[in-house]
């Protein structure tokens, strides 16, 4: 079985003005060691889905399955474990928290996911993303392009099997970015991780062993990128 | 350029965002600005009391009563405002016949044995022309019969029934048909002149027949009450009463009081002007905690507005136009809360009424509306309010856009000490240190939320810690008054007797006493003496104060002062002084005072003045206590007099037997065990304290508010930190708990904030506020644990939970909504 698994997904908002179907029928199965991306433009219903499979928000239609657990199902209490223990987050506007320096702000991944070797991993995980000597400094002291690596790398602390990515590279300069995709392009290569990167550059897909395009929330492609998955380095946009 | 109906609008909707912390502030600065003009208008309530009450029961404005249980003819009394040179002056006059007796009214098995004295007022048609009656329950006083009625304070505290009997000294008795309010009584001192005596001190009311009777005087009265007419000038018409009075009884020392002299009277309107100072302190604090936090709330709304502020700059708006909304907000949380504040004002009005209504009962209390206070608190509420919206908002529009639009730059650039607290070493993993770093994230903030709340917790110590320092005075004065001789009790005799008299001897064959000592005890005044000065009758009344002087055996009695300096008398006459005596005059053992005492003279007395050695100072905290040796009487020409005994118990004997045996003895006037003395100035000590528990109330809510609003507007600031968390599944409880822990901190500096503050505004009250409000008393400045543990309580507990409050948000944020607002 899957890792992720999916079936016949709906997401819908009832708003003043009336009913939004943000995500309807998407089936979709993600297995342990795939880098997938999600594709669309924006309002596609990309970072609804996200929210869906990381347990930030609950669909109106089908099921979803992570590690074997059943979401739609699952009570609060089991689903702020889940978030503890299989996903784990990289936002596209970081959220690192202010009053934490950067090894600390890595550290509370490892903390959160109840890890005994925390601080060593947060070392280790903050050294991985190049920022060990900026260890002691404190976000509002970072580039967008540090933050968002002591942001994966604080995702990575967690040990957790599926990483979520929405938009990482959204706010940040091309050069900056290709390192950050680099970096979480390495996280499905040892088979035990899934990543998920949402975006919706074209460009970015062309990394990913898998593109899942998305238009008015629903799955319109999946599959291998048009002439198969390019380094990332060799990606321009 | 929009018009200023948009500014309007915005402002308004910037408020309905944090209507939550807007009604708090509010409520806060209504809570500030209510509880100072509610307790302003009780001051004016009452004044009114007070002023209709003296008017209502038709009170003297003047008194001349005799001097050391002397009685004249009572119809030559009466004659005396028909002598003065101008009788048209006296409106109205009275005849009295004070008679000092022992009363036991015990009731339902409970002793209640006081001294006290039955007043017999002649009548003038269905009432007195002066000093009338104000019933308050059961049937009035009767012109003629032997039925009396009873003061109503008296009644109340030991709970007596409308009706009923009163057994007094010598075997006396006296059937009282109802409770009543006198103008001489309306605030009851004992004949120390300690005031708030009622618990423990009767005053009764006949007619003049039936306490003549009771006497054993017919004919006989000691005392004048005389109102003046409209327009008289009162000191020339208390001249003219004296030479009256002198004229009338050439050989008779009297004292000629006007009311407002009196101390009845004095503690009664000085009592307001002292708890007003009080009160002032109080809200000032109140609203200095208010003013805290409507500072610290609009700095936040500021910062929330900060790109809007930069994107308005951007595109060219003027910086004073830019300011307009925030500066809106303050203005209208400022009316909101002076719309809280009269509601507020309202409700502690009458409760503060209520209470002084309950302890000072006048013949009517009227509670109008107090639009001049209101108008105040409410200035002064919307100006604080305003003004510390101000500096925030100021601040904001002075900086460059650029800065303003930047994302997450005003979020801790950690920079000089700010920087240093930052970077502290802390144990721990991530999620422990977390409270620790928000607490000095912003240090400045945090420290403006410990302010408001350290405002709160230093009202709260100024307020516990008077009570707590009029406890230790109280206490301070009972270890001396007990000392030696815990059981020992005070035995008036009527009159005087040579030592070795009847009364003495009579009270040694009760069975069951072991001692009896006698002693002498008059009333005189002191003043200090100039360098040079000569001592001359007239000039100690102006700068001088009344004391009460007990010429006791020094050597040799059971019980005599202790000494802080100096020594006991020696061969000369000399003074033992409190403390506080001796500070106000100046003086130190060994230096000299000018005493204003009785000398007999033939029949009677007279006042004279002497210059008298001060020998040593004693630690008792009342100032009107002086003490003599009683070898020194002949300062008085009453050598070989007494006229109290101090008498003690055979050890494991009944004291209660005791006190009756002498109760019963003729000639005796008062038995009281010196450890009750001490008992009613306690009690009564502790209904004073029913308006500070107002004040308490009040500030308990402040703090509990002020916490919560800071509470709540980090949980709006730390939303999205909050979702962060949430979405890497730390739970809600974890996060609540951080919370917790960092309200705790910021708690824990508002308290030893707040507790320094709270004592520096004791020292205040103690030593700048209550010399004035209560001169007789040495206050000593005194701090209990359990104080402390109230401030810790109020500051770190209740602070603490605040977060706790927005739980309920926290657990139904939408996660991914919060997550999705991109800066
Ligand atoms: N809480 C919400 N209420 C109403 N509509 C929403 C909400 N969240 C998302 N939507 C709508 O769902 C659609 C998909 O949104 P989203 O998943 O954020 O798109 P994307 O991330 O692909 O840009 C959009 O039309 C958006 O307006
Ligand atoms: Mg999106």
């Amino acid at each position: 079985m899957s890792l992720i698994s999916l079936a016949g997904v709906g997401r819908s908002f009832d708003t003043v003005a009336g009913r939004v179907v943000a995500l309807a029928g998407v089936d979709l199965e993600v297995d342990a060691g795939d880098l997938a991306v999600l594709l669309g433009p924006s309002g596609s219903g990309k970072t609804t889905l996200l929210n869906l499979i990381g347990a930030l928000d609950q669909p109106t239609e089908g099921r979803i399955e992570v590690g074997g657990r059943d979401l739609t199902t699952a009570s609060r209490r089991e689903l702020f474990a889940y978030r503890r223990e299989t996903v784990s987050f990289v936002f596209q506007t970081f959220n690192l928290f202010p009053g934490l320096t950067a090894l600390e702000n890595v550290r509370f991944g490892a903390d959160v996911a109840g890890r005994p070797d925390a601080a060593e991993e947060a070392h280790a995980m903050l050294e991985r993303v190049g920022l060990a000597d900026r260890a002691s400094h404190f976000p509002a002291q970072l580039s967008g392009g540090e933050q968002q690596r002591v942001a994966i790398a604080r995702a990575l602390a967690t040990g957790n099997r599926v990483v979520l990515a929405d938009e990482p590279t959204g706010e940040l300069d091309y050069r900056t970015g290709i390192g950050i995709l680099e970096l979480l392009a390495e996280q499905s290569a040892d088979g035990r991780r899934a990543v998920l990167i949402v975006t919706h550059n074209r460009e970015i897909a062309r990394m990913a062993d898998r593109v899942v395009e998305l238009q008015g929330g629903r799955v319109v492609r999946d599959g291998a990128p048009d002439g198969g998955a390019v380094p990332v380095a060799s990606l321009r946009w | 350029m929009a018009g200023a109906g948009l500014w309007v609008r915005w402002s308004l909707r910037d408020l309905r965002k944090r209507w939550l912390q807007v009604a708090v502030i509010a409520l806060v600065a209504g809570l500030g600005s209510g509880a100072y003009t509610g307790l302003g208008s009780a001051s004016t309530w009452r004044r009114a009391a007070y002023d209709n009450g003296y008017a209502a029961l038709a009170a003297h404005d003047a008194k001349v009563s005799l001097t050391a249980n002397a009685d004249v003819d009572a119809a030559t009394l009466a004659s005396v405002p028909g002598r003065l040179a101008h009788p048209g002056w006296v409106d109205g006059a009275t005849v009295q016949l004070v008679v000092p007796t022992q009363v036991d009214a015990s009731i339902d098995g409970r002793t209640i044995l006081v001294p006290g004295r039955v007043v017999g007022v002649a009548f003038d048609g269905p009432a007195p022309a002066v000093d009338r009656f104000d019933l308050r329950s059961g049937a009035a006083l009767s012109p003629s019969g032997r039925d009396g009625v009873l003061d109503v304070h008296f009644a109340r505290h030991h709970g007596l029934p409308a009706a009923g009997d009163l057994r007094l000294g010598g075997n006396r008795s006296l059937r009282y048909t109802g409770l009543v309010l006198q103008p001489d009584y309306f605030l009851i001192m004992n004949d120390l002149g300690g005031f708030l005596a009622e618990a423990g001190y009767a005053v009764a009311f006949t007619n003049l027949e039936a306490a003549q009777e009771l006497a054993g005087k017919p004919g006989r009265a000691n005392q004048l009450v005389v109102r003046w007419a409209a327009g008289v000038d009162p000191g020339a018409a208390h001249d003219e009463l004296a030479a009256a009075f002198a004229a009338a009884f050439p050989d008779q020392a009297s004292t000629v009081a006007d009311r407002p002299d009196e101390r009845a009277s004095r503690v009664l309107y000085d009592d307001i002007e002292g708890d007003q100072k009080f009160f002032n302190v109080f809200a000032f604090l109140i609203m200095a905690g208010a003013a805290f936090a409507a500072f610290n709330l609009a700095s936040r709304v500021v910062e929330a507005q900060r790109r809007e502020i930069g994107i308005g700059m951007a595109l060219g708006v003027p910086p004073p136009r830019i300011a307009i909304r925030p500066l809106l907000v303050g203005l209208e949380v400022a009316l909101a809360g002076v719309a809280f504040g009269v509601a507020v004002g309202v409700v502690v009005g009458r409760l503060v009424v209520g209470v002084f209504s309950d302890f000072f009962p006048m013949p009517a209390w009227a509670t109008p509306f107090q639009g001049g206070a209101f108008a105040r608190g409410a200035a002064i509420g919307v100006v604080l309010v305003f003004v510390a919206t101000v500096y925030p908002v100021v601040r904001a529009v002075r900086v460059e856009p650029i800065d303003a639009i930047k994302v997450g730059l005003r979020e801790t650039k950690p920079s000089g000490w700010a920087g240093l607290v930052q970077r502290l070493p802390l144990p721990g993993g991530s999620l422990g240190q977390m409270p620790v770093r928000n607490a000095l994230r912003n240090p400045r903030r945090s420290l403006l939320t410990a302010l408001g709340i350290s405002a709160a917790i230093a009202t709260l110590v100024g307020v516990l810690g008077t009570l707590d320092s009029f406890t230790a005075t109280i206490d301070r004065g009972e270890r001396e008054i007990l000392a030696t001789s815990p059981d020992r009790m005070l035995v008036t005799i009527d009159g005087f007797e040579r030592r070795g008299g009847a009364a003495t001897t009579a009270v040694q064959a009760v069975p069951g006493v072991a001692h009896a000592d006698e002693g002498l005890r008059v009333v005189g005044r002191v003043a200090p003496l100039g360098p040079g000065e000569v001592a001359d009758v007239g000039a100690v009344g102006t700068d001088g104060f009344d004391v009460v002087i007990d010429l006791l055996d020094m050597a040799d009695a059971m019980w005599r002062p202790s000494l802080v300096a100096g020594s006991y008398p020696g061969d000369r006459p000399a003074l033992v002084l409190s403390e506080k005596a001796a500070t106000d005059m100046g003086v130190v053992a060994g230096g000299t005072v000018r005493l204003r005492h009785p000398r007999r003279e033939g029949l009677g007395y007279r006042w004279t003045v002497s210059e008298v050695l001060v020998s040593g100072i004693h630690p008792n905290p009342y100032r009107y206590a002086v003490f003599m040796d009683l070898r020194h009487a002949s300062l008085m020409n009453l050598d070989g007099i007494v006229n109290f005994l101090q008498v003690t118990p055979v050890p494991g004997t009944d004291r209660d037997a005791v006190v009756w045996g002498l109760f019963h003895l003729d000639g005796i006037a008062s038995v009281v065990p010196v450890s009750t003395i001490t008992a009613n100035v306690r009690q009564t000590v502790g209904r004073v304290t029913d308006v500070l528990d107002i004040v308490q109330g009040v500030v308990l809510v402040l703090a509990v508010l002020i916490a919560f609003n800071s509470s709540s507007i980090s949980a709006d600031e730390r939303a999205r930190e909050n979702a962060t968390m949430f979405a890497f599944g730390v739970p809600v409880g974890r996060v609540l708990a951080m919370g917790v822990v960092e309200s705790a901190l910021i708690g824990l500096a508002a308290t030893v904030l707040g507790v320094g503050l709270g004592r520096v505004v004791l020292a205040w009250i103690v030593h700048g506020v209550l010399p004035g409000t209560m001169p007789d008393l040495l206050v000593v400045t005194s701090v209990r644990g359990v104080t402390y543990l109230l401030a810790a309580a109020l500051g770190i507990v209740a602070v603490a939970a605040a977060p706790v409050l927005t739980s309920r948000r926290l657990r139904r944020m939408p996660i991914a909504d919060t997550l999705r607002i991109v800066e």
